[in-house]
């Protein structure tokens, strides 16, 4: 029985006929490739999901080439094979074929979806909507959405490769993650699940099994699936049965396992003092997002606002909110925004917001003018091109470090996500660290502003969680972390 | 000041101040009696700050979320916040009428000094309540000013003629150094003159300063015209004096200290030893660790103090370069020394308290021990390489 859509674990498996005619144009396409490629093909190439917790694959379906039928029709014994083993699939398709053909073949083979772009027509099969980024679907009803064109989680590497680190503007190696992508993807979608699409660097680039190890845990951390994809040389050493490739797939699958033993962590929601309040979109679609990713880079906790979707959502909680889009927000929603300012928030607003309430002298900023509106400020931009990153810290300055819900010390390379259940009670701190280095990392401090009366450290391998005592500090706590790898959630209670 | 020199060249007739040190093991209920103790052996703080504003440099160095280890920034590199509050008290009760906390904040921003205490997990009220007025300012831009202040330095100057300060350095009656006992990459220790290097803001001598004019948002580092002299400031300020001088921060760093201290004259040295680190100046540098002293110290020359603190390190404050702390820079004391600041002769400055051996933390067999370690790492990379 096919498990809830919540429940589906993706892999792409890329093999047959139709891959090697999409594949074997291209620079890198060599012998071992079209020789990877058919055994992956083969059903006995199964075998390689044997006790792991992937249960639904991406079939290469109907690209609107010549090989869809031969593709399709050679598939069936791995297909058959798959569902005596618990499997299920979905038709990947893409490119240009007769869509309603496609899927109708889809459906006639026994697959469970299929994942199609912008289709409109009918159908009794469950379809996956995707879209690249800037066109996701959002609206989509499907019980899933995909998303494609996303980042390799990873330290943004240079042409020379890992030792080439690119040091951001903060400042720090900077960070290539799908996190801030997948907290804003949250507030928007009318799905309840979202897959993303993402392949290994490939070229010269040999993926270890930290780096994927930080693939999973860059999306399964964030609330979405990645869409498990592989890199050739390790598909080969896989069905070679390489121990290298063998160690990297089951360091691979028990990354896996261990978000899928911890499911009940999709349930907690993001906290946040700061509410960034966009359509994320069309115009607004650049300054926004990319403020989103800098926000997210500087480990400032925030709660995404979708314009379209946030006339009925409080702003409990919140003790600012950025509207930087150019666009005039609508009366009432502009009126509850400034309800929010006079009962004491920030307002951090894009240079066409008109100014009100008398300015305040102190509160001197090079790119914010500052007014005082009821109890709140209201920070309007001198500038009509805005900087992001400047803007995101100034963002975190105008609130003020003190209203801090968390703090890292010697963070590095790492992003967080800090939630809470919605009921309250217990929190959770996820950290994906995205060094690859396998000596240990650094020795993270938390502070904390809430009360928790302990700490449970998870890793990704250990049987069991570590306790940590805490440290009582100024206006809060400190947990003391071990050196983590890749990734480490911590439980609060 | 008029200098006479001996024949070697040292100078015999800086100021020689007295130096209280005692024993001071932890920033608790010892604390504020210790400081209060050896504020009292030096003369009081009654005539040095009574009425007056006071200025105090932090030796805050590097981010507030860099640490070492797990250890809070005032148990490793940062002055204790404790230390610093009841520095504050202590000058409270002499009547002081201001204290401006200053520290040009590693940041690339304009951020308030304030910001930058919070991020650090410290508590504002702690010195906010330590004193009537209390006012805190980020030095590395013009700040609440609106020009910079030059400082012209006394004798002339071995790096530059003068340097441009945010103007709290100037806006003070009473200026007090209050740093951490520490080794230093480049200048070999880091105690009360090296504190003031970090006066120097970055919109002027930072790698983001202007060509023309510095820069209105700090940025950058001071690596290429204070450490390597591969530029000049903005021209607004004065250019160094010898171009054609050595480009090695070890010739460079140790006169910019010398120059600093004489530039901008320092009333009151308070140096923290009771918990800091050895083996460098900032987390996360190779060996470095933190180590437990337990040590305060108070003077009112920089370099007195210093060289007390040196000798409380296990180093001779008379060491020429080439012998440890300085083995690949000039001794900044000697420099500052020369110029008339004061001396480094232990045997010109009074040391009220125990005897230095009897609190001496020895620094130097550790920065031995790290140089072997070194070494020997070295040599595994260097086979590694040729593997």
């Amino acid at each position: 029985m096919m498990p809830s859509w919540a429940d589906c674990v993706p892999m792409r498996w890329p093999s047959g006929p139709l891959e090697i005619a999409r594949r074997e144009k291209g620079k890198d396409f060599s012998p071992q490739t079209r020789d990877t490629l058919q055994r992956w093909h083969d059903p006995a190439s199964l075998d390689l999901l044997k006790g792991t917790r992937i249960n639904c694959l991406l079939l290469s379906w109907a690209a609107g080439l010549p090989q869809d039928a031969e593709q399709q029709r050679t598939l069936a014994p791995l297909m058959e094979c798959g569902r005596q083993a618990g499997l299920f699939f979905v038709a990947w398709i893409d490119g240009a074929p007769d869509k309603a053909a496609a899927i109708a073949s889809a459906r006639a083979a026994g697959c469970a979806a299929a994942a199609v772009e912008a289709y409109e027509g009918r159908t009794d099969l469950p379809l996956i909507a995707w879209g690249t980024r800037s066109k996701a679907p959002w609206d989509s009803a499907a019980p899933v959405i995909a998303v494609s064109e996303n980042v390799w989680p990873c330290i943004a590497r240079g042409a020379a490769g890992f030792r080439d680190t690119t040091a951001g503007a903060t400042g720090m190696p900077w960070v290539d993650s799908n996190g801030w992508f997948l907290q804003m993807a949250r507030a928007r979608m009318r799905a309840e699940n979202i897959w993303l699409l993402y392949d290994p660097l490939g070229g010269n680039t040999i993926e270890i099994s930290e780096s994927y190890r930080i693939a999973v845990a860059d999306c399964l951390a964030y609330g979405g699936r990645w869409v498990i994809a592989l890199d050739d040389r390790l598909r080969s050493g896989m069905v070679s049965k390489d121990p290298s490739a063998t160690e990297t797939w089951e360091s691979i699958a028990g990354a896996v396992e261990f978000f899928e033993e911890h499911k009940d962590w999709r349930r907690y929601r993001p906290e946040g003092v700061v509410g960034v309040l966009s359509d994320f979109s069309g115009h607004n679609e650049d300054l926004s997002q990319e403020f989103l990713n800098l926000l997210f880079r500087r480990m400032l906790p925030y709660r995404v606002l979708d314009k379209s979707r946030v006339s009925n959502v409080a702003f409990d909680g919140l003790k600012e909110i950025v509207y930087l889009d150019e666009d005039a927000l609508d009366d009432d929603l502009r009126q509850k925004t400034l309800a929010f300012v006079r009962n004491g928030g920030v307002l951090l607003a894009g240079s066409n917001w008109k100014s009100e309430g008398p300015v305040i002298p102190d509160a001197a900023n090079p790119r914010f003018e500052v007014h005082r509106v009821g109890k709140g400020r209201l920070a309007v931009s001198k500038e009509e091109a805005i900087d992001p990153y400047l803007v995101a810290a100034d963002a975190h300055l105008l609130l003020s470090h003190a209203n801090d819900l968390v703090r890292f010390y010697n963070a590095g390379a790492s992003t967080a996500l800090y939630t809470t259940l919605p009921e309250g009670g217990r929190s959770l701190l996820q950290l994906v660290d995205y060094t690859t280095a396998r000596k240990s990392g650094n020795e993270i401090t938390v502070w904390l502003r809430r009360p928790y009366r302990s700490a449970r450290l998870w890793q990704m391998g250990a049987d069991s969680p570590l306790v940590l005592k805490k440290a009582p500090e100024v206006n809060g706590m400190e947990f003391y972390l071990p050196p983590i790898k890749s990734f480490a959630g911590l439980e609060l209670e | 000041m008029l200098l006479r020199r001996s024949l070697n060249g040292a100078a015999i007739s800086a100021p020689a101040r007295p130096v209280a040190i005692d024993r001071c093991r932890t920033y608790g209920s010892e604390l504020l009696p210790t400081l209060e103790s050896l504020f009292d052996r030096i003369g009081g703080l009654g005539h040095l700050v009574k009425g007056k504003t006071v200025g105090v440099k932090l030796n805050l160095n590097l981010g507030p979320t860099n640490r070492q280890g797990h250890y809070p920034l005032g148990e490793s590199h940062w002055p204790h916040p404790r230390l610093i509050a009841a520095m504050m008290h202590c000058m409270a009760k002499a009547g002081v009428h201001r204290i401006r906390l200053l520290e040009s904040a590693w940041a690339l921003r304009a951020d308030p000094l304030e910001e930058t205490l919070i991020e650090a997990n410290w508590d504002l009220q702690l010195f906010v309540g330590a004193a009537a007025r209390v006012d805190f300012e980020n030095t590395n831009f013009l700040g609440s000013g609106t020009t910079y202040s030059r400082f012209p330095v006394s004798g002339g100057g071995l790096l530059f003629p003068a340097y441009d300060l945010n103007h709290s350095y100037q806006d003070c009656d009473v200026f007090v150094s209050i740093a951490k006992l520490k080794d230093h990459s480049t200048t070999g220790i880091s105690l009360c003159m090296k504190n003031l290097f970090g006066m120097t803001p970055v919109t002027i001598y930072g790698s983001g300063a202007g060509v023309d004019e510095p820069s209105a948002i700090p940025s950058g580092w001071r690596v290429p015209i204070l450490h390597n002299g591969e530029r000049q400031p903005p021209k607004s300020s004065p250019p160094e004096i010898d171009p054609k001088s050595p480009r090695d921060d070890g010739y460079r760093v140790p006169r910019a200290v010398a120059d600093l201290c004489a530039a901008r004259p320092v009333h009151l040295s308070i140096l923290d030893g009771i918990s800091t680190m050895a083996g460098g100046q900032n987390p996360g540098m190779f060996g470095v660790e933190v180590v437990k002293p337990g040590f305060l110290a108070v003077g009112a020359n920089v370099v007195n103090t210093a060289a007390v603190g040196m000798a409380l390190m296990k180093y001779d404050p008379m060491a020429d370069r080439g012998t440890a702390p300085f083995e690949t820079c000039d001794n900044k004391l000697k420099l500052a020394e020369e110029c008339g600041v004061g001396t480094r002769d232990l045997r010109r400055i009074e040391t009220i308290g125990p005897p230095i051996q009897e609190l001496a933390f020895d620094f130097r067999t550790l920065r031995a021990k790290r140089e072997i370690r070194r070494k020997a790492l070295q040599a595994r990379l260097r086979i590694g390489e040729r593997a």
